[in-house]
C-alpha cells in the first residue's frame, strides 16, 4: 500500500540498493544480480529468470541457485508450470502451496515438490504487449508472499523489466546507469511514442522501446521528454522517413 | 451477479417510490457489508459501488479508480462506457479532478465543467468530458486517515453542485468501500487485488501502444487514434484491450479500413506540403 509517488520511488530506490548490493563484479548490473538480491530480500530460497528468444542478452536463463535452475528446466521440460502460463495481461501466478497445484500442472508439480520446492511465484516481466521474460520464485516451505513482499517483487520486476530491455540495447554497461530514472515512467506518452517508433523502424514493440530508452540515455534526457518529442513529431527513430508507404 | 439481487430497482427496493435515500443507502451498507464476507470479489463489489452510486446519488455515471503498489492508479469500475473512456483519458493525460483528488486526498467538486475556471486547470480532460456528454464531475478520495487508496467520481450530465445530504451519502459509500478494500487487502486476498490491478495496468498499456500504431500508420494524433478504437470496439462489439492487441499483431481490420476512410484527406495534405 502506498500514499503517493514518494512511497513508491522509496520502494524502487530500495530495491534497487539491494540489487546493487548484490552485485559483486565490475561488470554491469546484469539481471543475475536481480535473482540473487531477490533470493536473499523476499523471504524466498531461490529466484531466477528466464528471457524470451529474440531478446540477444546473453543468456536465455538467470538463477541464484541449482534448485532454480531445475525447476526453470522441469517447466520447460513439461511445457507447463507457474512460469509457463500465458499471462495473457499480466496477472502473476502466485502458488503458496504448490501441493494444492498438482491437479493444474500434472506433468510439473510431482517432481518440483519433490526436488524441494513448496510455493512458487511467477511474475511476467511485461508491459502492455511486450514480454520480456518471467522472473520466478520459490520457497521451501510453503506460504504466500505478504502484502509488502508482493509490492517489492513488483518492483524487481519492474527493474528486470528494463535491465533486459536496456541490456538489448546496450546501455546498461555504463558506470552511470540507473534504471530507476524511468521505473515511474508508466505514462501514456512512454508507451506511443513506443508505438511509432515501431511503425518507423519495422520492429517489434520491445526493440522500440529498447531504443527509445536507449536515445534517451545517450542525450541524458528524461524518457518522458523523448517520448514527447516523438509523439508531437518533433523527432523520428528513422531519419529521412515521414513520407507515407 | 449479485448474490440473491433481482434484478432492476424496484425490485430492490420495496416500494422504492416512499423509501428515502437514507433507507436506500441503508440497505445498499447492507448489501455491501454482505459481499465483504465470504467469496469476496474485490471487482463485482466495485461495479456494484459504482451502480449503487449512480442510484443512489442521482448522478449519471460513476468510476472508480484504484493505486496499484506503485501508487498508480488504475480504473477498475465504471457504470457507463463514457464514464470509462473519461476515467481513461485522465489517466492516460494525468490531468483531470479525479487525479488531483487523489494527490491531495482531498474532494474536487466540479459543478459545470464549461466554466473559465475548470477549462483552464484541465484543458484537455475538461474538453473531453464535454464530448462524452458529462458536465458536471465531481471526485471523492477513498481514504482513510493518512491513506489515500483512490478515488469516487461521479458524473452528471448537467451542472450540478453536489447537494449537501447527496455528498455526506457520497461519503458514506466511499468510507465503507475504503475500509472494506483495506481490510481485504490487509487479509488473504491482497496477492488477488495485486494481480487485478497488474491486469488493468497492462491494459492501460496496452492500449496506448497500439495509438502509438495507429497515430503513426494513419497519420493521426493519440487522441484521435483512441477515438477510433473506441469507436471500432463499440461498432464491432470488441472488447477494447482485444481490439489493442489485434491492431498490434496486425490482425484487426481496423487500419484497413481507416486508411480507406482518411485517403482522400492523406493526399490532399501531401499535395499542400
Amino acid at each position: 500500500m502506498v500514499q503517493d509517488g514518494e512511497v513508491v520511488s522509496d520502494r524502487a530506490a530500495k530495491v534497487w540498493g539491494w540489487i546493487a548490493a548484490a552485485h559483486e563484479d565490475d561488470g554491469p548490473v546484469s539481471v543475475a544480480a536481480v535473482c540473487k538480491a531477490a533470493a536473499l530480500k523476499l523471504g524466498v530460497d531461490g529466484a531466477s529468470v528466464t528471457v524470451m528468444s529474440g531478446l540477444l542478452v546473453g543468456a536465455p536463463l538467470f538463477a541464484s541457485d541449482e534448485l532454480s535452475t531445475l525447476l526453470e528446466e522441469l517447466q520447460f521440460t513439461a511445457g507447463e508450470g507457474p512460469g509457463a502460463e500465458e499471462f495473457w495481461l499480466g496477472a502473476p501466478v502466485l502458488i503458496g502451496d504448490l501441493q494444492s497445484a498438482a491437479a493444474r500442472w500434472p506433468g510439473f508439480v510431482p517432481e518440483a515438490v519433490a526436488a524441494g520446492a513448496q510455493a512458487m511465484f511467477a511474475l511476467p516481466l511485461q508491459a502492455g504487449a511486450i514480454r520480456v521474460g518471467v522472473l520466478s520464485l520459490y520457497r521451501k516451505v510453503p506460504g504466500p508472499l505478504s502484502a509488502g513482499e508482493l509490492a517489492d517483487v513488483l518492483v524487481f520486476a519492474d527493474i528486470a523489466l528494463q535491465l533486459l530491455l536496456d541490456a538489448s540495447a546496450g546501455i546498461s554497461g555504463s558506470p552511470t546507469y540507473l534504471p530507476l530514472d524511468t521505473l515511474s515512467e508508466r505514462r501514456a506518452v512512454v508507451y506511443q511514442a513506443t508505438g511509432m517508433i515501431s511503425v518507423q523502424l519495422g520492429v517489434s514493440l520491445a526493440e522500440a522501446l529498447a531504443r527509445l530508452r536507449a536515445h534517451a540515455f545517450a542525450s541524458s534526457a528524461a524518457l518522458g521528454d523523448i517520448a514527447g518529442e516523438v509523439v508531437s513529431r518533433r523527432l523520428r527513430f528513422d531519419p529521412g522517413g515521414g513520407t507515407d508507404p | 451477479m449479485l448474490r440473491g439481487a433481482p434484478q432492476g430497482s424496484a425490485g430492490r427496493y420495496p416500494g422504492t417510490m416512499a423509501a428515502t435515500v437514507d433507507e436506500r443507502l441503508a440497505q445498499t451498507f447492507v448489501e455491501l457489508a454482505d459481499t465483504l464476507v465470504g467469496g469476496f470479489d474485490l471487482m463485482e463489489f466495485l461495479h456494484m459501488l459504482a451502480e449503487r452510486c449512480v442510484e443512489l446519488l442521482e448522478v449519471d455515471a460513476a468510476g472508480l479508480l484504484l493505486a496499484d503498489a506503485r501508487g498508480t492508479l488504475q480504473l477498475v469500475a465504471a457504470s457507463t462506457e463514457q464514464a470509462r473512456v473519461v476515467e481513461l483519458f485522465q489517466i492516460q493525460n494525468d490531468e483531470g479532478p479525479c487525479l488531483d483528488s487523489y494527490r491531495t486526498g482531498q474532494p474536487v467538486i466540479v459543478p459545470d465543467m464549461a466554466a473559465a475556471e475548470a477549462a483552464a486547470r484541465w484543458p484537455r480532460f475538461a474538453t473531453a468530458a464535454r464530448e462524452m456528454g458529462f458536465v458536471a464531475v465531481h471526485a471523492i478520495p477513498m481514504r482513510l486517515r493518512d491513506q489515500v487508496i483512490g478515488t469516487m467520481n461521479l458524473f452528471g450530465t448537467a451542472p450540478d453542485e453536489l447537494d449537501p445530504a447527496v455528498a455526506r451519502a457520497a461519503r458514506a459509500l466511499v468510507d465503507i468501500a475504503t475500509i472494506g478494500i483495506l481490510q481485504e487487502r490487509a487479509t488473504r486476498e491482497h496477492e488477488l487485488v495485486a494481480g487485478q490491478l497488474q491486469v488493468a495496468l497492462n491494459s492501460r498499456v496496452i492500449i496506448e501502444q497500439a495509438k502509438g500504431i495507429l497515430a503513426e500508420r494513419l497519420r493521426v494524433t493519440p487522441d484521435q487514434a483512441f477515438l477510433m478504437l473506441r469507436d471500432y470496439s463499440r461498432n464491432n462489439n470488441h472488447p477494447l484491450t482485444l481490439l489493442a492487441g489485434d491492431v498490434i499483431s496486425g490482425t484487426s481490420g481496423l487500419i484497413a479500413s481507416s486508411q480507406a476512410r482518411l485517403r482522400p484527406r492523406a493526399r490532399s495534405e501531401r499535395a499542400g506540403r
